[in-house]
């Protein structure tokens, strides 16, 4: 055990102190958080979150609306609508026969509207009403761009949560005898490989989870975006999404000769994930989901990008069983493909 | 009896289509400081990775402390040292930082640990230096520190793979002292190197490898008794006519004369009284030299011998 323990202290001081990892995987996300806010910060839909309508007293609407999140009621008698529309007290009323009034027209007046399209073809199918499903699929249909930079952010902790790669490929070129010198002399003591290895693991979901805390907060605090409602659903995506990074190392490190290359392909396959799940911009993503939306099931920074959107800004944990599954299934294939390369003990060359 | 520590049979290795290995052969001692002495490229480090499976070869066999050797005798890398040609340490742990983390994988007390870290930073002399990452040091302090990796933790069998390239000359003094000492401490040694003089000086018995193949083993005086070259006279004459050169080869044991510039080197084989032979040799025929001396060989004149070529440094 204290074996463990020392190997984990010194293989998390050599990564640490190791200047370009440090840099990638703590100080440029939150260069990265920092560039988004600043470039996409005027996408965000700050009333988005409190949709004020009016309702007639003892409604019987009421108690559909209340359960949307967004939407705040107020009772307004017919006779005091102008004045209310007027100060602005309310965005639209609803009568009881879910006739809609409104006085301008603007987002958040097409939201409503949407909402309430959407009360009245549940109640034509005879479905039961569940507020919470109006929202579901009302945010889903609608043109992303105004909650652009809530889906840049979830890609950003997507990625951030893979670059568990960088730790992953440096352990498994430590331990390799044919990829770098030190190997040759770790691999002629006694301690065994997959001691190492499991050591480097440990270290690198540490230090990746300390890094992806440190993004967090600096979003959450600094920032002030508030990204988290299901924290549980959410640990659990970030903690797959960092042991699928330090797997997907192990295996590039493995997997690859030269050690200069090896960075550079961990770096362009994590941000060609992320592009793809629109982290560049929510168009990419949009136009993924129409054309080829079978990418975006099984691209992993998607499958966390998505279900952390769903999970917290929808409430809806519908994707999240098969992403789960696909997440742990990716990690499986890929340490089996790692150990492939991993069991050989000799080399033919070194 | 000492015991045999380590057995190297007719090993063969190939990489791809290189051969670096052929059927090469090795024994060691308990206690011997053993040379592998060979130019660039005979497969002396190939041979060493072999023996430490970390390498996978064609054919043979390896056996160390009379076990055979493979990738999970965790036992008998126990009491094995490792210091590599490259340097191989953590790039991001200090000096005694990486001292350390090696003596822990081998030294579990705490205590000892501490002592034997302090004794192998003494040993090399990086007292002064125990902060310093790697990259800050100069090469030859690096390859110190590689060295005391390797042999902190007083390993029985020390391989040490040219542990003195690229080190001032001062430096090497100073590591070939404190390998002395490590064999006088009772680790058996196996130091690789293509320095003529190093291995002479040092090591109590020496292979010389060419090839990938073992040509001769023995004790310096051995080697050198192999050869048929027993002793040399270097004359330098102020002049001298071409058949004077040939009559010389009449004189007693002669069995080559070489002309290196101003210098004459004349090859006696066993026999006595050579020096004072060519003396009555130049009295007679009147010939003025500037300077006369006799010169034991070297290995270098044994693989001179062996091989056709030269192992100069
Ligand atoms: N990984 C490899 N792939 C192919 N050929 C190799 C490899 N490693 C070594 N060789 C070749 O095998 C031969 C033996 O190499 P080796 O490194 O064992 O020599 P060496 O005696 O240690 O030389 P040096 O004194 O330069 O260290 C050389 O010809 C070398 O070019
Ligand atoms: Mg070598």
């Amino acid at each position: 055990m204290s074996h463990f323990i020392r190997n984990c202290i010194y293989q998390g001081k050599n990564l640490f102190r190791e200047g370009s990892y440090t840099f990638w995987v703590i100080l440029y996300p939150i260069i990265l958080a920092t560039f988004f806010y600043a470039a996409f910060g005027g996408m965000m839909d700050p009333s988005f979150e409190d949709l004020k309508v009016g309702v007639e007293e003892n409604s019987g609407i009421t108690h559909v609306l209340e359960e949307i999140d967004f939407i705040n009621i107020y009772e307004v008698s017919k006779d005091e609508l102008v004045q209310k529309f007027e100060n602005d007290e309310i965005d639209a009323f609803v009568d009881d026969n879910l006739n809609l009034t409104v006085n301008k027209s603007g987002i958040n007046q097409t939201i409503i509207k949407e909402v309430v399209e959407q009360i009245k073809q549940t109640i034509k199918l005879n479905r039961p009403i569940d507020g919470s499903e109006f929202s579901v699929s009302y945010v889903l249909g609608r043109d992303q761009e105004s909650n652009s930079l809530t889906v840049i952010f979830y890609s950003l902790i997507a990625m951030v949560s893979t670059y568990g790669v960088f730790a992953g490929v440096e352990t498994a070129s430590l331990i390799q005898a044919n990829l770098s010198n030190i190997a040759i002399r770790i691999n002629s003591t006694p301690l065994k490989k997959q001691n190492f290895l499991i050591a480097g693991v440990m270290v690198s979901l540490l230090l990746n989870l300390f890094a992806n805390a440190a993004l967090l907060l600096f979003i959450n605090y600094i920032l002030k975006i508030h990204l988290f409602n299901n924290i549980k659903y959410s640990t659990i995506i970030i903690l797959l999404g960092n042991l699928f990074g330090v797997i997907l190392g192990i295996f590039i490190g493995v997997s690859n000769k030269k050690s200069s290359t090896k960075t550079l392909m961990a770096i362009a396959i994590t941000l060609l994930l992320s592009f793809f799940s629109g982290m560049m911009g929510p168009w990419i993503k949009v136009m993924i989901d129409k054309h080829v939306p079978f990418l975006s099931r099984v691209n992993p920074i998607s499958i966390m990008s998505n279900n952390l959107y769903r999970i917290n800004f929808l409430g809806s944990t519908k994707s999240l069983g098969e992403g789960v599954i696909i997440l742990i299934g990716y990690c499986i294939m890929l340490l089996f493909a790692s150990y492939l390369f991993l069991r050989r003990k000799s080399y033919d060359s070194i | 009896m000492k015991e045999m520590i380590v057995k190297v049979k007719n090993v063969v290795k190939r990489y791809s289509e290189k051969l670096a290995l052929d059927h090469f052969n090795m024994e060691v001692k308990e206690g011997e400081i053993l040379g592998l002495l060979g130019p660039n490229g005979c497969g002396k480090t190939t041979a060493i990775n072999c023996i430490l499976s970390l390498l996978n070869f064609d054919k043979g066999e390896i056996q160390l402390f009379g076990q055979k050797m493979t990738p999970n005798s965790y036992d008998i890398k126990r009491q094995i040292g490792l210091v590599p040609q490259e340097v191989s340490v953590f790039e991001n742990l200090t000096v005694r930082e990486n001292i350390d983390y090696f003596c822990g994988l081998y030294v579990d007390d705490k205590n000892t640990r501490r002592r034997y870290v302090d004794e192998a930073i003494e040993f090399v002399g990086l007292k002064d230096y125990v902060k310093y990452y790697p990259k800050k040091l100069s090469g030859g302090l690096k390859r110190r520190l590689n060295i005391a990796c390797g042999i902190v933790h007083k390993p029985k069998l020390i391989f040490l793979d040219e542990p003195t390239v690229a080190v001032d000359a001062q430096s090497r003094n100073f590591i070939l002292e404190g390998i002395r000492k490590l064999n006088q401490e009772g680790s058996t040694i196996i130091y690789t190197t293509h320095y003529l003089e190093e291995a002479e000086m040092l090591c109590s018995r020496i292979i010389i490898m060419d090839n990938g193949k073992d040509l001769v083993s023995g004790t310096t005086e051995e080697l050198k008794a192999m050869i048929t070259t027993s002793e040399k006279i270097v004359v330098s004459f102020l002049s001298l006519e071409d058949e004077m050169i040939d009559s010389m080869h009449k004189i007693p044991h002669v069995v080559d004369i070489e002309k290196k510039g101003e210098d004459l080197i004349i090859k006696f084989e066993n026999g006595n009284n050579n020096l004072s032979n060519l003396i009555s040799f130049i009295t007679e025929h009147k010939l003025t030299y500037r300077k006369l001396y006799s010169q034991l060989p070297t290995l270098n004149d044994v693989f001179l011998e062996l091989t056709g070529r030269e192992l100069r440094d």
